[in-house]
């Protein structure tokens, strides 16, 4: 286990190496937040409007706000650096090693996560902590303990995800113009940027079978006390099933993908 | 230690005119055409020997060594190193053998190298006091020292290949796989690399297998050569041996006091050139004194050599036959 708590410290090493990077990132974030919260105020504040979405203004401002730092705290990044080892032979180096690559960029992501984890969650709990005050609802420890949970294998589900997209470089050599277009549709899927209630039951049933909500609205309604316990209980479950079900077809790929492997170039 | 048989790989690859027209085609359909990188490949490498991999650019050397670390699978054709089958990738395989590759970076390139070496440690499982006496013994004799906390990108070729061979070397491997580890370096920087794979190897009797394209280092550390070809063994043997079997010639160079008529030369030998009063002529070993003595009665010689024909020149005709 030493191995992986190494490579886990190398990642934040790293992550905090270029400082800049890391607060350019993190200001990012904040923009499209920005803009959601002009829209549905533009939406909910004109005058005459009824708005019947199961959501009142505070709690859609409340959500946005919510799932904007939930959708940053969990999305990927490494599927890039995968490409990049498939496409030019950097994964010469760890089929060489005693290492398990898969493991290997998942310690290596949750390193770099620390920082803006750090930062995110303080954000998240600022949020919550203003949001209680304003609208007199409290969050009972409980709910803060499933939203722990729930944070983190959404987490490891989005790294597995991720994961299994970034084997198909296998195939296809350069894949990083798919990787853009992906996680768009996957931040909206997951409802990092609204929530998918908005569009209907047929597309809430189908959502909660799939795998994209639970990166990203579930523990964001958990914590904005939307969901009873049953439902936490069993959408953690479906996260668990999800993060089993990824990691298998993960490792098939990556050894059906090995046997395409031409480590290019040298 | 290793063997090789009939290793065979062949890579798909589809190719493109030149300009836009030949890019609009490949939109739609895509020959694939197949190379065969490395062709039926046997050789065998005892214990602690230490052997050289020649052969010109594109010839299959990388691609051998690729599949003996296992890197990549083979067509077909087997390979047996230290008993593992490479492309099993078995963990205790990958305990036992390191490859450097000049051509590719292997460190991680944001952090100092000292980083990589310990990520290395960690992930081969080295006591805290085996690592230290390796990085202190090898950074001496690679004179790195004061260059283990500067990040990878900032050091030179010549620095970052030191590191590259140290980090290979951490886990103290008993096969070493060298991809043209001089690949660009200046005259010094080689020498220094040579020096230290000398020494280090009559320490630690690593079995190596060794490329390069400067020849000094094959000559100075190799005592035996495999030579690779369009994906085949053309040559294995000794380098200084290479010329007898190339023929067993000697090269006869004259200088006289007058011009050379040209047709009194061809029956001796090759001419090799003439130049008014000077002349080189390649002859049979055993036919040398025969030839001198009737060369030096004939013309009016007044300076006279006789040399080996160059190793370089022997590799090249190697590089070309075939």
């Amino acid at each position: 286990m030493n191995k992986y708590r190494c490579i886990f410290q190398m990642g934040l090493e790293y992550a905090l190496e270029y400082r800049f990077d890391f607060l350019f990132s993190m200001i990012s974030c904040i923009f499209p937040i920005i803009i959601q919260f002009f829209l549905w105020s533009a939406i909910y504040l004109q005058p005459g409007a009824s708005i019947d979405n199961g959501y009142t203004y505070e709690q859609m401002i409340l959500y946005t706000l919510t799932a904007g730092f939930v959708s940053k705290l969990v999305i990927g990044g490494f599927e890039y650096e995968i490409n990049e080892d498939i496409k030019n032979g950097g994964l010469n180096k760890y089929l060489i090693r005693p290492v398990h690559y898969m493991r290997y960029y998942f310690f290596s992501f949750l390193g770099k996560k620390v920082p803006s984890a750090v930062i995110l969650l303080s954000a998240v709990a600022i949020t919550t902590g203003v949001a209680g005050i304003a609208l007199k609802t409290a969050i009972s420890p409980v709910h803060i303990l499933f939203f722990l949970v729930s944070l983190v294998l959404a987490l490891i589900l989005n790294f597995c995800l991720m994961f299994c997209i970034a084997m198909y470089s296998f195939w296809v050599t350069d894949v990083s113009k798919l990787f853009g277009t992906i996680s768009i549709v996957l931040v909206v899927l997951s409802g990092g940027v609204f929530p998918m209630d908005l569009f209907g039951n047929v597309v809430r049933t189908v959502s909660h079978i799939l795998p994209f909500c639970y990166t990203t609205q579930f523990p964001t309604d958990i914590l904005t006390g939307r969901l009873s316990q049953n439902a936490i209980v069993s959408g953690i479950a479906i996260q668990l099933l999800w993060i089993v079900l990824l990691v298998f077809i993960g490792s098939l790929l990556w050894k059906k993908g090995l046997k395409r492997f031409i480590s290019a170039g040298g | 230690m290793i063997q090789v048989e009939h290793l065979t790989r062949n890579f798909e690859y589809y190719t493109k005119a030149t300009g836009l027209k030949g890019s609009v085609k490949n939109l739609f359909h895509r020959e694939k055409l197949i190379k065969e990188a490395v062709k039926d490949v046997s050789f065998c490498v005892e214990k602690g020997e230490i052997i050289g991999l020649l052969g010109p650019n594109g010839a299959g050397k990388t691609t051998t060594l690729k599949m003996l670390s296992g890197i990549l699978f083979p067509s077909s054709g087997s390979a047996r190193v230290d008993g593992f089958i490479p492309w099993e990738r078995k963990d205790e395989f990958k305990r036992k053998f390191s490859i450097v590759m000049g051509q590719k970076n292997q460190l991680w390139w944001d952090l100092p190298a000292c980083d990589s070496f310990y990520l290395n440690k960690c992930i081969f499982d080295i006591s805290d006091g085996e690592y230290r006496r390796t990085i202190s013994e090898l950074s001496e004799l690679l004179d790195v020292k004061d260059l283990l906390n500067v990040q990878v990108r900032r050091l030179s070729l010549g620095e970052r290949m030191k590191m590259e061979i140290l980090a290979a070397l951490i886990h103290r491997p008993e096969i070493l796989f060298l991809d043209e580890p001089t690949i660009g370096l200046d005259l010094i920087s080689q020498q220094k690399i040579r020096e230290f794979l000398r020494s280090y190897r009559e320490e630690h009797h690593t079995t190596i297998i060794l490329t390069s394209h400067y020849m000094k280092d094959i000559e100075e550390l190799c005592p035996r050569t495999v030579i690779i070809n369009h994906g085949q063994v053309v040559y294995d043997g000794g380098l200084l041996e290479m010329n007898r079997v190339m023929g067993d010639k000697k090269r006869l160079t004259i200088k006289t006091s007058a011009p050379i008529d040209p047709s009194c030369l061809a029956p001796f030998g090759t001419v090799c050139s003439l130049n008014g009063c000077q002349a080189t002529l390649e002859i049979a070993r055993n036919n040398l004194t025969q030839v001198s003595s009737r060369l030096l009665s004939l013309l009016p010689v007044e300076d006279f050599t006789v040399t080996d024909i160059p190793i370089e020149e022997s590799v090249a005709l190697f590089y070309q036959n075939r």
